[in-house]
């Protein structure tokens, strides 16, 4: 499900088959030329990524909003703020989270986020259109869909 | 004498108004035919046509398999291109059937033979609803109807999908 009115409609009447929430993690800036195109490119990404997931498991999985911050900022502000987001989920009766994300340096905090970090590495660019990035994305959304189905 | 005048002038005055009317809904209908007719473009989302979904009659056994493809939706605001999938295979009277893998619980994805503990049936991986391979729910399980069915047709050797119905409608 995501959080789109239609959905939570149902998800109100569903919530106890409803019990993982799915948060993607994704810097944003407009501070340095060199990185911008390969930032937004990856944010793309993560956004398709994040929705074919959900549409394979749409009738457990919650995708709530992109959490988005600075790429260069202080990843423990960062950090609290994410599992206030995750506190305020847990009202609901929700039993599991995963962090999905192309940034590597949240690799590091992994420990004191509250929930599952998911980290992929990305392509830096590529055609949206083409074969291989549906093929490619598709691939690693099934690899994905497994490894949350193991958390279950 | 006065009455009768009176009487024709109220049809007349009905007649002006039905034609009136008449005109003005009859413009309104065919406008938009005639841009279609003149503008292909202009045909709105092609959701609900056929689409070859690039499988050949020959190749469809009676193992299902999973195809994949991809629409045009308008859907208000939002125009895209959304993927399709279905489950198609042929049936003990060599019927070709393509159902789609939407689970009528809540719709996650469902598999043919998702689970190692139950063969020979779609499997559904949120709350372990199954189906048996004709599409109908296992009693017991979740789910509370039978897969949906697309609507097909073959053209040239090669398979197209319409739009997915309920069983029964398609
Ligand atoms: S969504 Fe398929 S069993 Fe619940």
């Amino acid at each position: 499900m995501k959080w789109i009115k239609k959905d939570l409609q149902q998800y109100i009447n569903a919530k106890e088959y409803v019990d993982t929430i799915i948060m993607p993690l994704s810097p944003y800036h407009l501070s340095k030329d060199n990185d911008l195109g390969k930032n937004a490119f990856q944010r793309e990404v993560l956004s398709v990524f994040t929705k074919e997931i959900e549409t394979e498991l749409t009738g457990r999985v919650m995708l709530i909003p992109t959490y988005h911050y600075l790429k260069n900022t202080n990843k423990q502000d960062e950090i609290s703020r994410i599992n206030e987001w995750v506190h305020d989920a847990e009202t609901q009766p929700f039993q599991q989270t995963f962090f999905i994300t192309f940034d590597s340096s949240w690799k590091k905090y992994e420990n004191e986020l509250e929930g599952t970090l998911l980290w992929f590495p990305s392509m830096h660019s590529g055609d949206f259109q083409s074969k291989e990035m549906h093929s490619f994305i598709r691939d690693q959304v099934s690899e994905v869909v497994d490894l949350i189905r193991s958390y279950w | 004498m006065s009455e009768k005048k009176q009487q024709v002038s109220r049809r007349q005055f009905l007649n002006y108004t039905l034609t009136g009317v008449g005109g003005f809904m009859a413009a309104g209908m065919l406008a938009p035919m005639l841009r279609m007719a003149v503008d292909p473009v202009l045909k709105p989302s092609a959701a609900g046509d056929f689409v070859n979904v690039g499988l050949a009659v020959e190749d469809i056994t009676t193992e299902p398999q999973r195809v994949d493809w991809l629409v045009e939706q308008v859907d208000g605001w939002y125009e895209s291109e959304v993927s399709r999938s279905a489950w198609v295979f042929k049936d003990e009277n060599d019927n070709i059937k393509a159902l789609s893998p939407i689970c009528k619980h809540l719709g996650c994805v469902v598999s043919w033979e998702g689970s190692e503990d139950y063969p020979n049936e779609f499997f559904c991986p949120c709350h372990d609803g199954r189906y048996y391979k004709d599409g109908t729910n296992v009693p017991n399980t979740p789910p509370l109807e039978p897969l949906d069915e697309y609507e097909q047709k073959v053209e040239n050797g090669m398979l197209f999908l319409g739009m997915a119905k309920p069983r029964g409608e398609a």
